[in-house]
């Protein structure tokens, strides 16, 4: 109030105005109501950066974790998970490869959780199942995604010795539209015995599976590993492709001639995982459908074995 | 009233948005090697727009930015900042909070699930922010009584 306004004029006593008082809490009551509104914005705001800060710090601390042969996804694993898209597409089918065959229209479902189930059967030792993990995990990498995927080799008193190679022991996928069991039944260390050492032991259903359709007429050598089978549409055993072609080289080689569509090595893994992706395609209701309305996939489709 | 230069600049990033998330959407339908950006390495488009989280309930995450983005494109036009209608406000306020969400489980998606980067869809989630931070104080604030002077 100015002292003006104090001052009485003309002998008469000013007496206050309620109008002006109940304005003055009005407006008192809509500043501290926008300075209230403020503060929630300012948290808000201030919130969304901490979270992004908290995420990006987590994920650069946890990376060097994840590079461990350990735990995680290596170098090599990242490659192969990480291979472009158009080098796949301009290697397409690929050289050599071996497509899986189709089983009896009569085969019965294999699923978990409502979404169709890729069953893998190797052991670590194994030569085949080492070549055979790498279009596995190109392919697999498009419908989902590795957590967990140790490196290994294979045997080296089997033939082709040491393959460089990943390990599904232990190994953690998640994917929306479908499931990965996959079971490695021994090391790659000899046992006292004789044999491997075990790893993972297969359940009464997947021995079933084994017993029924790890043989003649599926395969020429009963029991043979890898045995691979794609919900109950296809089933591979042995390896997709010539496992020589990863003779004398190093993981990280194999993984970084994985992006280079003129390499022997993507000739034979990347096409074998394009042929696996389309026959996973069939199994998982052609979804997503970025990946399976991929031309290159589109166009391997109709070579695959029908039933 | 909001001041100009906010109804200008959200107009103007929506818009931007709505090209970005159009591109995406695109690049979804037909293939991701029209995206032009890295496709190895922890940068890779593909990977993230082909993954199993580029889809939220079935539907394309792409298709679900641009719906977004116009939308958005709609409540921060000048006409319907200027506009008396109750609404839009509080649906400024809801949509953008909304996507700020979303992003954070996409970001959240990017690093620790698919364990890669889009550098596209993160130019639509710096837009959002954007978005956010000018929308939010707005919308909280009523009338936009605090950006007055500015």
């Amino acid at each position: 109030m100015s002292k003006r306004a104090a001052k009485p004029s003309s002998g008469k006593r000013q007496r206050p105005d309620p109008g002006r008082s109940s304005r003055k809490a009005r407006e008192a009551a809509a500043q501290q109501r926008h300075r209230r509104n403020r503060s929630l914005a300012i948290a808000a705001i201030t919130g969304v950066v901490l979270v992004v800060a908290v995420m990006v710090a987590v994920a650069l601390t946890r990376h060097p974790q994840a590079s461990r042969s350990s735990g995680g996804v290596g170098p090599a694993g990242n490659l192969a998970e990480h291979v472009p898209v158009s080098v796949l597409d301009s290697v397409g089918a690929g050289r050599g490869i071996t497509p899986p065959q189709a089983l009896p229209s009569g085969t019965p479902t294999l699923e978990q959780n409502g979404k169709p189930e890729i069953l893998y059967i190797g052991a670590e030792y194994c030569p085949y199942c080492a070549a055979e993990r790498w279009p596995l995990v190109v392919a697999l990498s498009r419908f989902g995604s590795f957590s967990t995927l140790r490196e290994t080799e294979s045997a080296a008193a089997e033939v082709y010795p040491r393959t460089q190679t990943f390990t599904f022991h232990g190994a953690t996928y998640t994917s929306n539209a479908l499931a990965f069991v996959a079971v490695e039944t021994n090391t790659n260390q000899p046992a006292a015995t004789g044999g491997y050492t075990a790893l993972d032991q297969p359940t009464s259903a997947q021995q079933s599976l084994l017993l029924r359709y790890d043989r003649a007429p599926y395969t020429t050598q009963t029991g043979a590993i890898p045995f691979l089978m794609i919900s109950n549409r296809y089933l591979s055993i042995g390896a997709s492709y010539d496992p020589a072609i990863l003779q004398g080289m190093t993981r990280n080689q194999i993984a970084r001639a994985l992006s280079d569509n003129t390499s022997v090595i993507a000739r034979g893994i990347d096409g074998a995982a394009n042929t696996l992706t389309a026959a996973i395609c069939q199994v998982t209701g052609e979804k997503p459908a970025s990946v399976c309305s991929d031309p290159t996939i589109t166009k391997i489709v109709p070579a695959l074995p029908k039933p | 009233m909001t001041p100009r230069w906010v109804m200008r600049w959200t107009f103007l990033l929506a818009l931007a948005a709505s090209a970005v998330s159009a591109y995406l959407t695109i690049a979804h339908f037909t293939t991701p090697n029209l995206l032009a950006c890295s496709a190895s390495g922890t940068i890779n488009c593909a990977r993230v727009t082909t993954s199993a989280q580029s889809r939220f309930v079935g539907i394309p995450v792409a298709v679900l930015g641009l719906t977004w983005s116009i939308a958005m494109v709609g409540l921060c036009s000048p006409v319907a900042w200027k506009a008396r209608a109750t609404w839009i406000q509080p649906t400024r306020l809801t949509l953008v909070c909304i996507g700020m969400l979303f992003v954070l489980w996409l970001v959240y998606a990017e690093l620790f699930i698919i364990r890669a980067i889009c550098l596209w869809c993160s130019v639509v989630h710096v837009l959002t922010f954007a978005l956010f931070v000018l929308v939010v104080p707005s919308g909280w604030a009523g009338e936009g009584e605090h950006l007055k002077g500015r």
